[in-house]
């Protein structure tokens, strides 16, 4: 008996495999606008806290305050996407099959990981774009033009660190407790962080083991405010706990799919 | 039949000594399967007789315990063997939020050389659905996206696992037309199914499964014949010994006064009933099921018959 040699199948082409992945990663953000109990939240919140917090409260509080609150809820809300992106959805598809379809399917490699990024991306600038809005015309946000583009490049980059913590918990949550883990991770990462408040005692010393922290940072310095520690420092422990995250997950993910 | 079928140029697919184990339970025990180009091979076999198991294995979702799983000569994890490869699913959740042709399109884009939307909305039957959002359609609807999913990129060799479950009649006559329309077309289709009458309607040849091996192979009209079977059931004074020596009778079984018999020819059994008990009662005459065709081609394979067919 022999097994065929040959393969019948014509090649693909680079252009219709790098269509592929775009394809992908727009039928990936078009599915979450068109569900709101995953873009409501994701879009409005941020938007909402901001207005409450950053501008109702504090509408007296001087150019200082105004602009830490407006970079505070840019870091909340750039993270998240990327967080319940991959937090949430990954842990569902894994147990409900479409992701085993997918595999079936000549999918390219890596595609479905990338069109989940995209949609983090293009989440991340509505949301970006909804707060320098409101932070410009009701914040009394005083950033200069170069200053929030600084902000718009180092908050692209958090999308990635998000993103790994959200796949992280999206590989090893069951997919019923795969929304809460994320809740609270999203919850500690805005409030333990040090994103609006000090932060003191014991829970100063586990500051840094937070992405938001680190991110907070950057994007203080990016925007001239007041930060903490050495700025390569800060990009280092990004990157290093974004390239762990991820290599933990794949790693889950290529063992049971 | 033949013992060493003749192969008819290379397998698009193969199994080969393939046993599959998850923890104790033993899913393929054994499985030599091809998939011959141009044909449509259909698996039938009880719930359980690793049908799933093997097509899983020959489009790379597992990987066996032991033996050799090839796809276009390829390893099924090679993507370029997957790009000749339309897959349907038994269970399967899709992003319901987009509409189907977002679907089509959506999937169409993995493959080098599909069909246009059109072509795949029509040829599936679904013109009318193209619009819906995949979430509002009923079961039997979702059922015929999938299939339409599953021959948009033009495949070379079609797994459908049992695609016509759930379907109206209409529908099901609609999705038959296409899979022989593409087996004309050149294509192989491997369709797992619980009925022989689909089998029936489509297969050039059939594999019976049970508890992970190959226990029948053959045409239509082979495995017809094993379904032809009737059951006996009686209460009867005559004893068990005598009635298994009774040549029509390919099998019987008693529990406790219930005598089960199988046979071809039930009129002669139930002859031979009367004549030698005929105070014997219950008497009920049925067509075998499949699944208790299927569950005597287990109980009668022995690893060195398990190549008869009937």
């Amino acid at each position: 008996m022999t097994l065929a040699a040959t393969n019948p199948v014509p090649a693909m082409s680079l252009k219709r495999l790098i269509g592929a992945y775009f394809s992908d990663a727009k039928y990936e953000s078009l599915r979450l606008f068109r569900t709101p109990a995953f873009s409501m939240p994701i879009l409005a919140m941020p938007i909402l806290f901001y207005s409450f917090f950053g501008v109702i409260l504090n509408g007296k509080a001087g150019a200082v305050f105004a602009n830490q609150m407006f970079v505070g809820w840019t870091v909340y809300g750039v993270m998240g996407p990327g967080l319940f992106g991959f937090g949430i959805l990954v842990a569902v598809e894994r147990n409900q099959g479409l992701l085993t379809f997918k595999r079936a399917l000549p999918m390219p490699t890596g595609s479905y990981l990338t069109s989940k990024l995209m949609m983090a991306y293009v989440f991340a600038i509505v949301v970006m774009i909804m707060l320098v809005t409101a932070g410009l015309t009701m914040g009394h946000v005083t950033l200069a033009g170069a200053q929030l583009f600084r902000l718009a490049a180092v908050m692209s980059l958090g999308v990635f660190p998000a993103c790994a913590v959200g796949l992280f918990i999206g590989c090893y949550a069951p997919a019923s407790s795969a929304a809460a883990f994320a809740n609270i991770v999203y919850l500690g990462m805005a409030f333990l962080s040090g994103l609006f408040f000090p932060i003191s005692g014991v829970l100063k010393t586990i500051q840094p083991i937070w992405p938001t922290y680190h991110l907070a940072q950057l994007a203080r310095a990016s925007a001239g405010l007041p930060s903490q520690g050495s700025m390569p420092q800060h990009i280092a422990i990004l990157a290093v706990m974004t390239l762990a995250l991820t290599f933990a997950a794949a790693r889950k993910l290529a063992r049971t799919g | 039949m033949k013992a060493e079928p003749q192969i008819q140029g290379a397998a698009l697919a193969a199994l080969r000594g393939v046993h599959k184990r998850y923890g104790e339970t033993v899913a393929l025990n054994g499985l030599d399967l091809e998939v011959r180009p141009g044909e449509l091979l259909s698996v039938l076999g009880p719930n359980g007789a690793g049908k799933s198991t093997a097509i899983a294995l020959m489009l790379g979702l597992q990987e066996p315990t032991s033996g050799e799983v090839r796809l276009f000569g390829r390893s099924p994890r090679d993507l370029a063997a997957r790009r000749g490869v339309g897959v349907m699913m038994q269970e399967v959740m899709l992003p319901d939020a987009l509409r189907v042709h977002d679907l089509i399109a959506m999937t169409s884009a993995y493959y080098p050389d599909p069909l246009t939307l059109a072509e795949t909305l029509a040829l599936a039957g679904v013109e009318k659905l193209g619009p819906r959002p995949y979430a509002k359609l009923s079961g039997g609807q979702k059922r015929q996206v999938q299939f339409a999913l599953a021959i948009c990129g033009r495949p070379r060799l079609l797994f459908l696992d049992e695609p016509t479950t759930g379907l109206d009649i209409n529908a099901r006559e609609t999705m038959w037309a296409a899979v022989r329309g593409l087996v004309t077309g050149g294509a192989s289709i491997v369709l797992t199914t619980h009925y022989i009458e689909e089998a029936e309607a489509l297969a050039d040849r059939v594999v019976v499964m049970a508890k992970g091996r190959q226990v029948a192979e053959g045409t239509v009209e082979e495995m017809r014949k094993i379904v032809v079977r009737k059951r006996v059931d009686c209460v009867t004074a005559t004893a068990l010994a005598v009635i298994e020596a009774w040549p029509e009778v390919s099998a019987a079984a008693q529990t406790g006064r219930q005598v089960s018999i199988t046979t071809i020819d039930a009129e002669a059994v139930v002859r031979r009933l009367l004549g030698a008990d005929p105070a014997l009662s219950d008497l009920e005459v049925r067509r075998a099921g499949l699944s208790e065709a299927f569950a005597e081609l287990t109980a009668e394979a022995t690893p060195e018959t398990n190549q008869e067919a009937a």
